[in-house]
């Protein structure tokens, strides 16, 4: 059987080519009519979302039960739990000391403590295999905004991207797209981290020089310079290795985030935004 | 059936899939990846109705999935489109083999649509790391052959039965 196609399919499908082209151009230019319509789907689709989750979680739990006994899960949870909790400090006191020791900030600035919070459940994950952002539930009826931080205990999960009145979408800093200005928790040097996509280490472009020696498990957080879309002094994660970045010119270095992506439950979004 | 009835069964099974999308599928992962019913569905359409209904479908679905979607809007509609297309081109010409092929073109049609996904993605500057698209395309491949066969009768149950029909006598 001969598989060409009639004329007609051929028309058709220059017609959808041509109409996918328009709405991606669009979308790139984030043309108002398509942040409209994409904010309109998520107010009809996150209140479903959010009870379809409800509802569902026996049928997910179950899936993930088939690696996970619950109270294991449950006991695994509570331990990594501390241990975020204890990196993060770790890597807060570090960035605190080298404050101190260089007389550059009068005040010590230990995570984030100054800035009103607000802590919401995540009600979905990436929704595609491309997607590097998750829902949570709660939005601008919340004090929620665009471009606000969000993070948990262990440090830096993102900042939000899209609100509607009751829920909020954040992107994740392991989007190849997002940009952190971080810096050496103990040296103070500066760079700017970028996802590698889910599972994938962060990696920060400094300006260090090659032949600088980083230490395995230094900390990284966020520089807070001006106009930085975070605040300073929140943890991103530890160093892991380092390499010659392609210029050759500087540093590069592997960055393993403080926080588990795969096991996001609740968020706290950080009420703070950029000045100037 | 009617034209009314058709789409209003479209409309039913196109909402259905999307909530399924975002809300179950989107905790099932596999190796860091997960399933695709709007794909699935993509080349259950052009696998019962040729190229021409593949691309309709295709487009119908992947722009239902842009709009709850972070990434480059209008892409997945292209890519679906492109695949709902093969798909029928494909379905056309392989009918006349043996009743497992739908399962075989299925799992071709997920990696392939990954594959074409990420390339374009990346053309558009949306730095996508190849390195997870075998993990993806995979579990896309895996995903879409579980789907098809169940989604083929819903597509029967949205457009009727063509004449002849000959993917029902293959999988009856």
């Amino acid at each position: 059987m001969a598989i060409s196609p009639p004329t007609g399919s051929r028309t058709r499908l220059a017609i959808v080519v041509a109409a996918s082209v328009t709405l991606v151009t669009l979308g790139l230019r984030d043309a108002p009519i398509i942040r409209n319509l994409r904010e309109g789907a998520a107010t009809v689709t996150d209140p479903i979302e959010s009870g379809v989750d409800t509802a569902t979680r026996p049928v997910r739990n179950a899936w993930h039960g088939i690696t996970d006994y619950d109270d294991v899960k449950a006991e695994n949870e509570h331990l990594r739990n501390e241990l975020e909790q204890a990196g993060a400090a770790d890597i807060t006191g570090t960035d605190a000391e080298r404050q101190l020791a260089d007389l550059s900030l009068v005040l010590n600035l230990p995570y984030a403590t100054d800035i009103p919070k607000v802590v919401a459940r995540v009600v979905s994950g990436p929704r595609s295999n491309f997607s590097h952002a998750v829902q949570i539930d709660k939005g601008s009826d919340a004090g929620l905004a665009v471009g606000m931080p969000v993070a948990t205990g262990a440090g830096l999960a993102g900042r939000i991207t899209q609100v509607t009145s009751n829920t909020a979408t954040v992107d994740l800093i392991t989007d190849p797209e997002i940009r952190v200005g971080v810096r050496l928790a103990s040296t103070g040097d500066l760079g700017t981290a970028r996802g590698q996509g889910r599972g994938d280490p962060l990696v920060v472009d400094s300006s260090i020089g090659p032949r600088v020696q980083i230490a395995a498990g230094t900390g990284v957080v966020t520089s807070g310079v001006d106009r930085s879309a975070y605040p300073p002094g929140v943890p991103v994660g530890t160093v892991t290795s380092t390499r010659t970045g392609s210029g050759g010119l500087a540093l590069e270095l592997v960055v393993q985030p403080s926080v588990d992506f795969d096991r996001l439950s609740y968020l706290t979004v950080l009420q703070w935004e950029p000045s100037g | 059936m009617s034209t009314r009835a058709k789409l209003f069964r479209a409309t039913v099974v196109l909402f259905a899939a999307v909530v399924l999308q975002v809300t179950i599928m989107s905790d099932l992962r596999i190796v860091g990846a997960l399933g695709d019913v709007m794909l699935a569905l993509t080349v259950a359409a052009g696998l019962t109705g040729g190229a021409d209904r593949g691309v309709t479908w295709g487009f119908a679905t992947g722009l239902l999935y842009d709009l709850v979607l972070d990434t480059p809007f209008g892409l997945s509609a292209l890519t679906y489109a492109l695949v709902g297309y093969a798909v029928g081109l494909a379905g056309s010409a392989l009918m006349r083999t043996s009743g497992w092929w739908p399962v075989g073109v299925a799992a071709l049609a997920g990696a392939v649509q990954a594959t074409l996904y990420i390339a374009l993605a990346n053309l558009l500057g949306d730095a996508f790391p190849f390195s997870h698209l075998p993990g993806i395309a995979l579990v896309m491949a895996a995903w879409c052959a579980l789907l098809v066969l169940p989604l083929i009768r819903v597509m029967w149950w949205v457009h009727g039965h063509s004449e002849p029909d000959r993917l029902e006598v293959l999988l009856r």
